[in-house]
Formats: C-alpha cells, sequence, structure tokens
C-alpha cells in the first residue's frame, strides 16, 4: 500500500531526536509534533518507541531529564541535551551525511 | 550502587514513566479535540496511535534497567504452564531429581554433622593435640608425655596460647537403686583455656584446686547434670558420692552442654571409654613434682594467633631435642602437633568420603536424566522455538527460558528432595548409630535445605545447558521447514545423548559393583567361623562399687548360674568383639629374636571367671580351664591361644611351660591350656596372640558378666539384673546386649555402607533404566525416516530390530566399558571395607557387566519392538 509516510531508517530516530533537542528543551510529545512538522508531515514517530528510545539515551548519558510546567500549564518532564549528548549529534551527522552522499552516488552513477 | 538504587526507586521509576506516558496520550487527546473531535473519539485516536501501553511500559522498564523482575517472573510463570502441561513428563523428571537431591543432601548432613561441624569450642582450628611418634619408627599407641616435659613446653613455647594436660577417667555416680556409669576428665587449669570452656554455672578450676591427696572438686557436665541433678542451679557447693572416693566432691561448676571428649587412646580398650560422648565431670589433676619424668599425660594445646601447626610442631621439636639432651629418660619420642578435628575425624572420613562419592555417582545418573528428558522435550518443541525465534525472540531470550524450566523443575526436586533427605538422615541415625562416630549430632535442619537447593542448581544448569545450548543453535528456518512434524535429532546431538546415557551406564555398573563387593563382604563375615558362639548368649557391664570386690563376683555368679534358664555364668574383661583387652609386654625363655628377649612380646591380654571358657563355647587344643581354686594366694596360672603358642612355643610342648610380665621375672606364670584361635578381636582379622588370667588373680574393676542360656538369652535379662541387684542394690549394670548384637555392632560400619550402597545401586539402576529408555526412543524417533524407508524398500522387521538393538548393543559396550574403570576406582575406595573378596572379584565384575548389558538391551527391545513394528506407509507419509 503506497503511502507519504516513510519508514524510519533504523538507527536515524536517536539522530533526529538529538537534533530536534539541539533547539532547547522539550517533552516527548512536542518532540513527535517537532519531527513531523520539521519533514513536513513524512517522518511520523511511532510513539510507542520515542520513549524507550528516549529512556535509552538517557542511560547512555547523552540527554538529560527534569520535570517541568508545560505550555498548558501541566507537570511534564522536558529532556536536554548533554555535553556528550551534542558530540553524539556532531558523530551521527557526520555518518548520515557520508551515508547520504554515498547513497546519491549510487543513485546517479546509471 | 546505581543497581541498588535501581531496585529501591524502582516503583518510583515506574510511576514517573506513567505519569509520562499519560501526559503524552493527553497531549494527543487535546490536540484531536483541538482538531474538532469529540472527548471520546480524541481518546480512542490517542490511544490506536500509541500502540499497546503495557508493551510500551515494559520496553521502557528493560531501558531504564529496571525489568528484571518481570522477566524472570514471566520466565517463571511461562514454565509452570509449560510444566502442568505436562505432568507425566514433570513427574517423572522432577522424581528422578528428588532421588538424586536426596541421596545427594542425605549423605551431606552426614558429612556435615559428622565431619564439617567443628568441635564447640572457640576457633577449633587452634587447638591442636601434641602427640608422638618413636625415634625408632614403631607404632606408639600410648602418646602418654611426662609432666617435665610439657611443663616446660607451657613456659617455653611462644607459638602456644596455652598448654593442658589432661587424662581419661571413669567412675560411678553411686546411687542406692543402681548406680550410674560416668565418663569424666582429669584436667590441669590451663584446660579450660586451651578448650576455650566457660562454666554456665560456679567456676572452672583454679591452679589451687590441685593438690596431692584425695581429690576434693569436681565439675558437673551439662547432660549429667540435667539428668541426674534436675538441672537444679543450687548444685553449687554440693557434695556428691563418687565411686573410687572415699570423700563426697564439692561441685564447684557445671559446664556447657555438648563437651566431648579429647582421645586417649591408651584407654581405648577399656569398656567404658568412648571418644565420642559427651564428658559428664572433670576433676582437677595434680602433677606431682616428684613425679616429673613419669608418663601421665595427654597434651592439648591452644596456637596463639597467627601461628601454625607447623610452627607449633618445629618448635616443639626444637625443646623436645633440648629436654633430652638434659634427660636421657625422656628419649624414645618426638613431640608431633596436629589438629583436634582432624584426629576426631578419622573414623567418620574413612566411612563417608566412599559413601559420598557413591551419592555424588546417584547425583549425576539423576542429572543425565533430567537432561535427556529436557533435551527430548526440547526437540518436541523444537516448531515452538522456531516460531518464537522467527518473530523475533532473542537466543539470550530463549536461552533463559529453557534454562528457567530445568532450574524451576531442579527446585521442586530439591524440595521432594529435602524431604527425602530427613527422613533418609532419620533412617541412618536409626540404624547405623554403631557406624558412624558423633551420629547424635546430625539434625535435619537448614543445611539440607540449603544443600538441597544448591544442588538443585547445580542440577538445574547441568540439565538445562544441553536444551539451551541447543534452543542457540537452531535455525529457525529449518524447524520452521519442519513444520510442526515430530522433529529429529542431529547426529552430533545423538551422539551426545548416547553419550550422557553411556556415563549414567557406567555409574551405574559402578555403584552395582561396589554394593555387590559389600553384600560379598556381608556373606563372608557372616560365614566367619570366629571360633566362639555368638547365640544365646547375653552380656552386661557390671560393675560392684561400695562393697566387698570377691565376695561380691562369687555370689553373684552363684545366683544367676542358679537361674532356671542359665546353663552357665562367668565374669570376663575382655568379651569377644567390644575391643577390651589391655596389652602386657610378656616374656619367656628361649625367646630368639634379640628385642623380645629383651623387652618381651606385646600380648592383648583379658581376665575370666573359670566358667568363661565352657560359656562362650572356646574349644580347648591343651590343657585345662581354670578352676575355682586359681585365685589370689595360689600359684599364677595363664591360659594362652594357639596363635601365642606357635609365637611363643614353636613346635614344643606348651603346657607347664613359664612365663612373666616385663621387668618382672620372678613372679612366673604357669601356661596351664591351650584354646584353638578364635577372631575375637574383629570378625574381619585372623586370630592375634592372647593371653587369658584368671579373674581371681589379676582383678579387673569393670567387666562383662557373660550368661549362656537355654532359650532367648533376651527373656532372663531382667531377672540377671534383679539377682545382681539381690547381692548388691548399688550394682552399676549396663550395656546389656546379646552376643550377637555385640556381633552385628562390630560389623555396623560395613553394614551401613552395604545398605547404603544397595538403596544407591537400586536408585542408579532405575534411573539409569529411564535414562536408556527415554535416550533410545528419541534414538528411535529420529531414526524413524530411515526405518520407514528401509521397511518399504523390503526390510525384515527382525533387520529394523537388530538396527535398533545394535544401537543399544553400543551403548552398553561403551558404558559397561567405562563403568569398570570407575567400578575400579570405587572398589578400591572401599577396599578398607571389604573381606573375604578382592576388589576386582571376577564373579561380582563379570556379573555385575552382565546384568548391566541386560538392563540396557530389555530398555532397548521395546522402542526397538515399537519402531519396528510402524507400517511402513504411514511412516512414510510422516517423511
Amino acid at each position: 500500500m503506497p503511502s507519504n509516510k516513510a519508514e524510519l531508517l533504523q538507527g536515524t530516530l536517536d539522530l533526529l531526536i538529538l537534533k530536534t533537542l539541539s533547539a532547547g528543551p522539550m517533552h516527548g510529545f512536542s518532540i513527535v509534533q517537532r519531527i513531523q512538522q520539521r519533514s513536513e508531515e513524512v517522518l511520523v514517530v511511532e510513539e510507542g518507541s520515542l520513549y524507550p528510545c528516549l529512556y535509552r539515551m538517557e542511560e547512555k548519558g547523552w540527554i538529560k531529564a527534569q520535570w517541568g510546567k508545560s505550555e498548558n500549564n501541566r507537570r511534564a518532564k522536558f529532556y536536554e541535551l548533554t555535553r556528550s549528548g551534542r558530540k553524539q549529534l556532531v558523530e551521527e551527522t557526520a555518518i548520515w551525511e557520508r551515508v547520504h552522499r554515498a547513497i546519491t552516488l549510487v543513485l546517479m552513477a546509471v | 550502587m546505581k543497581l541498588f538504587k535501581k531496585i529501591f526507586q524502582r516503583p518510583a521509576m515506574k510511576r514517573e514513566i506513567d505519569e509520562e506516558l499519560r501526559f503524552h496520550m493527553e497531549q494527543r487527546a487535546s490536540e484531536n479535540i483541538a482538531a474538532g473531535m469529540t472527548k471520546g473519539d480524541a481518546e480512542r485516536e490517542a490511544r490506536k496511535r500509541f500502540g499497546n501501553v503495557q508493551n510500551v511500559r515494559e520496553d521502557c522498564w528493560e531501558k531504564r534497567g529496571i525489568s528484571f523482575g518481570e522477566d524472570t517472573l514471566r520466565d517463571f510463570r511461562f514454565a509452570m504452564r509449560q510444566l502442568l502441561k505436562n505432568p507425566g513428563f514433570t513427574t517423572v523428571a522432577v522424581l528422578t531429581l528428588a532421588l538424586g537431591i536426596g541421596a545427594s543432601s542425605t549423605v551431606f548432613s552426614l558429612i556435615q554433622g559428622v565431619l564439617l561441624i567443628p568441635p564447640p569450642y572457640p576457633h577449633p582450628e587452634r587447638v591442636v593435640l601434641v602427640t608422638q611418634t618413636r625415634t625408632d619408627g614403631q607404632h606408639n599407641n600410648e602418646q602418654l608425655w611426662p609432666s617435665g616435659q610439657w611443663q616446660e613446653w607451657q613456659k617455653e613455647a611462644k607459638s602456644f596460647e596455652a598448654i593442658a594436660g589432661y587424662g581419661w577417667t571413669f567412675s560411678f555416680l553411686v546411687l542406692p537403686d543402681g548406680s550410674e556409669s560416668m565418663e569424666g576428665m582429669e584436667v590441669t587449669s590451663d584446660y579450660f583455656k586451651v578448650v576455650g570452656l566457660q562454666p554456665i554455672l560456679g567456676r572452672a578450676f583454679a591452679d589451687s584446686d590441685a593438690a596431692s591427696g584425695p581429690q576434693k572438686l569436681i565439675i558437673l557436665g551439662n547432660s549429667l547434670w540435667k539428668r541426674r541433678f534436675g538441672a537444679n542451679p543450687a548444685i553449687i557447693g554440693q557434695p556428691v558420692r563418687i565411686s573410687g572416693f572415699p570423700v563426697p566432691l564439692t561441685v564447684v561448676g557445671v559446664m556447657p552442654p555438648d563437651v566431648r571428649f579429647l582421645p586417649a587412646p591408651d584407654v581405648a580398650a577399656e569398656p567404658n571409654y568412648n571418644v565420642n560422648a559427651k564428658v559428664d565431670y572433670w576433676l582437677p589433676a595434680w602433677s606431682d613434682p616428684k613425679q616429673l619424668k613419669s608418663r601421665d599425660w595427654y597434651v592439648v594445646g591452644r596456637l596463639a594467633s597467627g601461628a601454625t601447626v607447623c610452627e607449633a610442631g618445629s618448635e616443639l621439636a626444637v625443646l623436645t631435642a633440648r629436654e633430652i639432651q638434659n634427660e636421657p629418660d625422656f628419649a624414645g619420642v618426638n613431640a608431633y602437633v596436629q589438629p583436634l578435628e582432624k584426629q576426631l575425624n578419622k573414623e567418620g572420613r574413612r566411612l563417608l568420603i566412599p559413601v559420598a562419592g557413591a551419592a555424588a555417582l546417584v547425583f549425576l545418573i539423576a542429572c543425565g536424566n533430567a537432561a535427556g528428558l529436557l533435551l527430548a522435550r526440547g526437540l518436541q518443541r523444537q516448531h515452538e522455538y522456531a516460531v518464537r525465534s522467527a518473530l523475533g525472540a532473542q537466543t539470550l531470550q530463549m536461552c533463559r527460558m529453557v534454562l528457567t524450566e530445568s532450574l524451576l523443575l531442579a527446585s521442586l526436586g530439591a524440595l521432594i528432595g529435602a524431604a527425602l533427605a530427613v527422613v533418609g538422615v532419620d533412617g541412618v541415625k536409626h540404624f547405623a548409630g554403631a557406624a558412624i562416630p558423633r551420629l547424635d549430632a546430625v539434625r535435619p535442619g537448614w543445611a539440607i535445605l540449603g544443600f538441597s537447593l544448591s544442588a538443585a542448581i547445580v542440577a538445574g544448569l547441568f540439565a538445562g545447558i544441553l536444551p539451551a545450548w541447543r534452543s542457540l543453535r537452531l535455525d529457525p528456518g529449518d524447524a520452521l521447514k519442519a513444520g510442526g512434524r515430530t522433529a529429529s535429532l542431529g547426529r552430533p546431538e545423538r551422539r551426545l545423548l548416547l553419550g550422557v546415557a553411556a556415563v549414567q551406564i557406567a555409574l551405574t555398573l559402578a555403584l552395582l559393583v561396589g554394593a555387590g563387593l559389600l553384600v560379598q563382604t556381608s556373606i563372608s563375615l557372616a560365614r566367619v567361623r570366629p571360633g566362639f558362639d555368638t547365640q544365646n548368649i547375653l552380656t552386661m557391664s557390671v560393675t560392684e562399687v561400695g562393697t566387698n570386690w570377691l565376695d561380691f563376683h562369687t555370689r553373684a555368679i552363684e545366683r544367676v548360674t542358679a537361674l532356671p534358664g542359665v546353663k552357665a555364668a562367668a565374669f570376663g574383661w575382655g568379651v569377644p568383639l567390644t575391643g577390651n583387652k589391655w596389652v602386657m609386654s610378656v616374656g619367656t625363655d628361649g625367646l630368639t629374636d634379640e628385642s623380645a628377649r629383651k623387652n618381651g612380646i606385646s600380648v592383648p591380654t583379658r581376665s575370666v571367671t573359670p566358667d568363661y571358657f565352657s560359656a562362650l563355647g572356646l574349644a580347648f587344643v591343651e590343657g585345662r580351664a581354670f578352676r575355682p581354686s586359681d585365685k589370689g594366694g595360689a600359684p599364677r596360672v595363664a591360659i594362652i591361644n594357639q596363635a601365642m603358642a606357635d609365637l611363643f612355643f614353636p613346635g614344643q610342648s606348651i603346657v607347664g611351660r613359664k612365663i612373666w610380665f616385663q621387668r618382672n621375672r620372678t613372679n612366673q606364670i604357669e601356661v596351664v591350656g591351650v584354646l584353638a584361635n578364635t577372631r575375637t578381636e574383629s570378625l574381619a582379622e585372623p586370630a592375634e596372640p592372647e593371653l587369658y588370667l584368671p579373674l581371681w588373680q589379676a582383678g579387673a574393676f569393670s567387666k562383662h558378666l557373660v550368661v549362656r542360656t537355654m532359650g532367648d538369652p533376651r527373656s532372663i535379662a531382667m531377672s540377671v539384673q534383679r539377682e545382681l541387684r539381690v547381692v548388691d542394690p548399688t550394682v552399676a549394670v549396663e550395656n546389656v546386649k546379646t552376643l550377637e548384637e555385640i556381633r552385628e555392632d562390630s560389623v555396623a560400619p560395613r553394614t551401613f555402607a552395604m545398605n547404603l550402597l544397595i538403596a544407591f545401586a537400586m536408585v542408579a539402576c532405575l534411573l539409569a533404566t529411564v535414562g536408556i529408555y527415554g535416550v533410545l526412543s528419541l534414538t528411535v524417533g529420529s531414526l524413524q525416516n530411515e526405518i520407514a524407508i528401509r521397511l518399504a524398500l523390503g526390510a525384515q522387521r527382525r533387520d529394523v530390530l537388530r538396527l535398533i538393538l545394535g544401537h543399544g548393543f553400543r551403548l552398553a559396550g561403551v558404558g559397561v566399558g567405562l563403568g569398570l574403570i570407575i567400578a575400579l576406582a570405587l572398589a578400591t575406595g572401599l577396599k578398607t571395607y571389604l573381606f573375604g573378596v578382592v576388589p576386582t572379584d571376577p564373579f561380582i565384575l563379570i556379573g555385575m557387566m552382565v546384568l548391566v548389558f541386560a538392563i540396557t538391551l530389555i530398555t532397548c527391545w521395546i522402542p526397538a519392538w515399537r519402531a519396528a513394528g510402524v507400517d511402513p506407509v504411514t511412516a512414510l507419509k510422516t517423511v
């Protein structure tokens, strides 16, 4: 069934979260929303896999969490990048660009 | 630290996760409402979009590292369901493991209770015995030290915290209605410091308590205090009357319970000596400054903290050498320091170590069985595993699942096994009291459960590893292709399983051979003609404690002999098979050996009244028995046995010859008779030289009354005791036993080892049969296709039978071959228990090999027959 929504490539969710958070602290729900908006509604983060991913990243020390108040004044957990998260973002971006370039080269070769 | 934090903050962390997820969904719902949905639709859509909340939660827990509880619980619940679904399999596997664990736990509790629990002293490893080695290399029975030597060690040895001298003593608590024998210790005041005993009442001895002259003070043992003095705390300062002491002794203290003796080997042959008993009383020992050279003392010490047995040994060696230089009378023996525990455990270790080996074999067989069963079931569930694996289950998870199941099985087995062990320990205590020292201290308790559970973990891992390993290297594609049909074993796995079965057969053979050898031993022992009668003979130890010695014994014999049903009655110090005797150095004219001429020859000596020989049915080769006239004042006479005659007077006439005890040549004794050889010391040993003296001339304090009866000796036990009390109401009568019972006690360790090995061998046979059957059924199952094709191509039923039986035959061959080696090792370990049979007895070895072969082949027959009966068409369809 053709769909205008792309499956996320494995491993890219980390990168997207890191990048999104580099704009500043935000909670899980707005991460999903932000990715969806920025990708012009193409990338839809599966909500069930977002939170396990966030916890994994938190355990790895890339992001840290803090409870705060949301826009509509509710208690929400906000995530922000740590120093090692920023390093990870740079590394993963570099990898992504290499892969992206490689795939483009292959696709243009014919 | 992090792990701890996670364990304790788990609930809080879980709440946090839930709150976060809820926030997310509510946020989504309010977006939806903002987009125009109704409240209900908005919430439904939010939930739908989020997916299975429970899965996400568990996923989050896992990523947080706080999911271990849930995973294990899930695995556990799953394993439980699986086990309940297959009650037949579960029952067999659990019972198999229960038998293995029960057997090993029983033996472990014996080992723990008898060998591992140290004496109840603080830092028991520091309590050492200072024993002796003779410089001429000969065996030293006595181990006694002169106070001149150990008192110097007390002052100078740096590696000891304290050193004490002690001795064994016994006497009777004099009571008007039959006195009671007590075992006690004579100790120097440092003894309490050495063993670390604190009285629970009153005080221990002080240096000033020991003095020359009659004893005045006594400390009571806990059980005597409770038994005889009603645990009365006012006993301190009270007098107690004890035989052998003209003045009543004053109680100064009461000791804590369960204090046992320190060994005193020179009195080991005393009828009342029992090193494993609890001490009834302590007396202060006085070291006479005028007797510094007399060898009277056993020596026990407590090592200084940090000092080793080795250091203490070399320090005493130096001190001893110096003492010998200054005092030539001390020459001849060197000090040898050894831990008390080691000495106390000598007997127990000899019996329990081979038994533990046998129990380990049963345990291994049970584990092998459980592994086979689990693997067989793993094969049936191969399809399920494949589906799981295809659906993304990680190999590690599958492995964990399989292991959880085997551990659960093993734990259930452990619970039943522990119950079996409790029953087993009770049984052993009931039936093997005489076989194992200090068995009374063995109590089934937490140790059994603990050991059973550890055994279960070992068994579970052992039994689970094979199936788990299999699940790991399973190719889901292959298994799925095989569909739901019975999966088959690969060649390496078949080999592995056959290997396990072969080892089971081997271990079973070893146990059967061990049991066979001990049964043969028991038969040989029962066939031994000891040279004395054991039927219709009643014995009891009898001690008069306060009247006229000669008068009591003469009248007692008269009265007992006059009882109806009594054929003969006699007193004897040294009844057969009790180990009672005293060893004397005997000399005579014409001894050829140089050292024998100088020092005499050690001969076990006994003393008896005239009718003793006829009461026990001892046969005379020559000469006469004692007469009532052979009493004090009359010329001294002796009777010797054939073995002594051969040693002292080879090829000469004997009656009328003179012998004497060492250094007493002037006091000559005439040999008046020669007895045929008897197995007095032990049924398993050939006769040693023996010397008998008339009780009326030699005397003896504690001794046995031997009564030969017309009928059942038990039936007159009461009337015999009554007659003795008529002569002296305070007489102590104890250990009423028939000679047959004494005979049984003397072979008790062998009987115990035999019964245990028979039980183990039977369990092993049963388990191995189950194991072999399981493995062969599996093998047949995986050969099904081959068989079907063969049958379809015209093979006969008997060809198929031959094929399967061939497998069984090879299995039995390998198992028996391997088993022979293990059997010989076990038999060598049992060597000291064997009698009338060598460890390599061909009849037993071949017989048991044939038996094991037969069991294997019969067990093979069933699956073989079934396989051969398969309709080739049906079989081919399933190919």
